[in-house]
């Protein structure tokens, strides 16, 4: 079985410098891809309650070439012990 | 190619305001969740009210079957109604995912504490202590913040602190009545202090992993097993709470007003936890304490409760504390951009 989506993606974060949303859908989407639930604003919530509860932290933000904001992440060292604590081995990703 | 250029011109300023813009924006979704969640919830608590003002639950014997048979069913419909509400998202599976998990079952523990043990406590101290275990209930936020302190390290700024005593001073205004021929008072207040503490631990079992738990996945298995269990295992033990709960799932004016508080209560606990995680624990369970304020408001508007000066007194206690808690109210005077 797979793990809760917003697990998932702190675990997908664990050994990453940084990611963005689109980055982290397009690592999930071979698990998740077909799910209704799949979709860029789910997963922003994701990463936005993630950096709330203090587990992630907001690295950078820019523009892209369409002028729409990109906030990219990185997961904190509370986030990391989290995951090593809490997620089971056979899901992590190192 | 033209607006390639401006593009990078302007780059940096828009990219700082369309930031600005877009955390003030995640701090009003999380205020304005808390806030709903404290609206919804007095709605629910009126209209549990009003359902339990229904045969068979007002002439149900005893002390305890009717509130347990009541909120049960709250709780049950409160679990269905967000059902269909993540299954229109797509996450029903999430559910079944949650519960594999270390955090999630470390949420359930939490779910059956502040569920049916809290809400238990809670109703028996009601019977037994009348209006004065509602304050002693709000001091949950206290021992919520205090057990964040011990176990989780998450320091309360005095600001906060202040905010919230005056919320749980304006609940004791508001609930300032003297109790007549309370029997068992002492007990009552014990039971609604359990209730307190429980609720205040219920909020550090979703804290050990439990920020990685999608908060709308989490409080619809609350509720499912909050009434499932009150239903299926502590109501049979009530003498004659199975009769009662027959008879009340046969009674359609009674179990309509039931479905409706259960969808006040669901949009309650999504927004509360969903606070909660934008805003933090302190703040968003601060906000919610405005349930007290609505649901003594909706009691007199609906349910003939006189308007007296300590209710309204307290209640604008509670509201003031809440923003204290919010925000620093000196900022309100500072002109120009933070």
């Amino acid at each position: 079985m797979l793990l809760p989506s917003r697990m998932a993606v702190l675990n997908h974060m664990f050994d990453k410098d940084e990611v963005d949303v689109k980055s982290v859908m397009a690592a999930l989407k071979d698990d998740y891809g077909n799910e209704k639930q799949f979709n860029e604003k789910m997963y922003l919530d994701h990463l936005m309650a993630l950096e709330a509860n203090g587990l992630a932290e907001m690295s950078s933000y820019d523009l892209n070439e369409n002028g729409d904001l990109v906030m990219k992440y990185r997961i904190t060292d509370d986030g990391k012990s989290t995951v090593e604590k809490y997620v089971d081995k056979r899901y992590r990703v190192a | 190619m033209n607006s390639g250029k401006s593009i990078m011109n302007t780059s940096v300023v828009s990219a700082d305001t369309q930031m600005k813009a877009a955390g003030k924006k995640f701090q009003v979704t999380g205020i304005s969740n808390g806030l709903v969640s404290g609206l919804t919830y007095g709605i629910y608590s009126t209209l549990v009210v009003v359902a339990s003002g229904y045969n068979p639950l007002v002439s149900a014997a005893g002390i305890l079957a009717a509130p347990f048979v009541a909120s049960g069913l709250n709780d049950l419909f409160a679990g269905i109604w967000l059902l269909f509400y993540n299954a229109k998202q797509g996450r029903l599976r999430e559910l079944g995912r949650t519960l594999k998990t270390k955090p999630g079952k470390m949420l359930v523990i939490g779910f059956l504490l502040g569920g049916p043990i809290a809400n238990g406590a809670y109703l028996v101290g009601l019977a037994l202590a009348g209006a004065y275990a509602i304050p002693i209930s709000a001091t949950c936020s206290l021992f919520g913040a205090l057990f964040a302190w011990i176990f989780l390290k998450q320091r309360p700024t005095k600001r906060v602190v202040l905010g919230m005593v005056m919320c749980v001073a304006g609940a004791i205004v508001i609930n300032f009545v003297k109790p007549e021929g309370a029997p068992n008072f002492t007990l009552g207040i014990i039971c609604a202090l359990i209730a307190a503490v429980a609720w205040g631990l219920e909020g550090v079992f979703s804290s050990f992993g439990g920020a990685m738990i999608d908060t709308d996945v989490a409080v619809n298995l609350r509720e499912l097993i909050s009434g499932l269990f009150a239903l299926l295992i502590v109501v049979p033990l009530i003498g004659g709470g199975i009769k009662l709960l027959g008879g009340t799932l046969s009674a359609p004016s009674p179990m309509l007003w039931l479905a409706i508080a259960g969808m006040s209560a669901a949009i309650s606990f999504v927004s509360w936890y969903k606070a909660n995680s934008m805003v933090g624990c302190a703040v968003g369970m601060s906000l919610n304490v405005t349930y007290a304020f609505w649901g003594v408001l909706f009691s007199v508007m609906f349910l003939g409760q006189a308007l007296t000066p300590t209710i309204v007194i307290g209640s604008i206690v509670i509201v003031l504390g809440a923003i204290v808690v919010t925000m620093n109210p000196l900022d309100l005077f500072r002109k120009g951009d933070a």
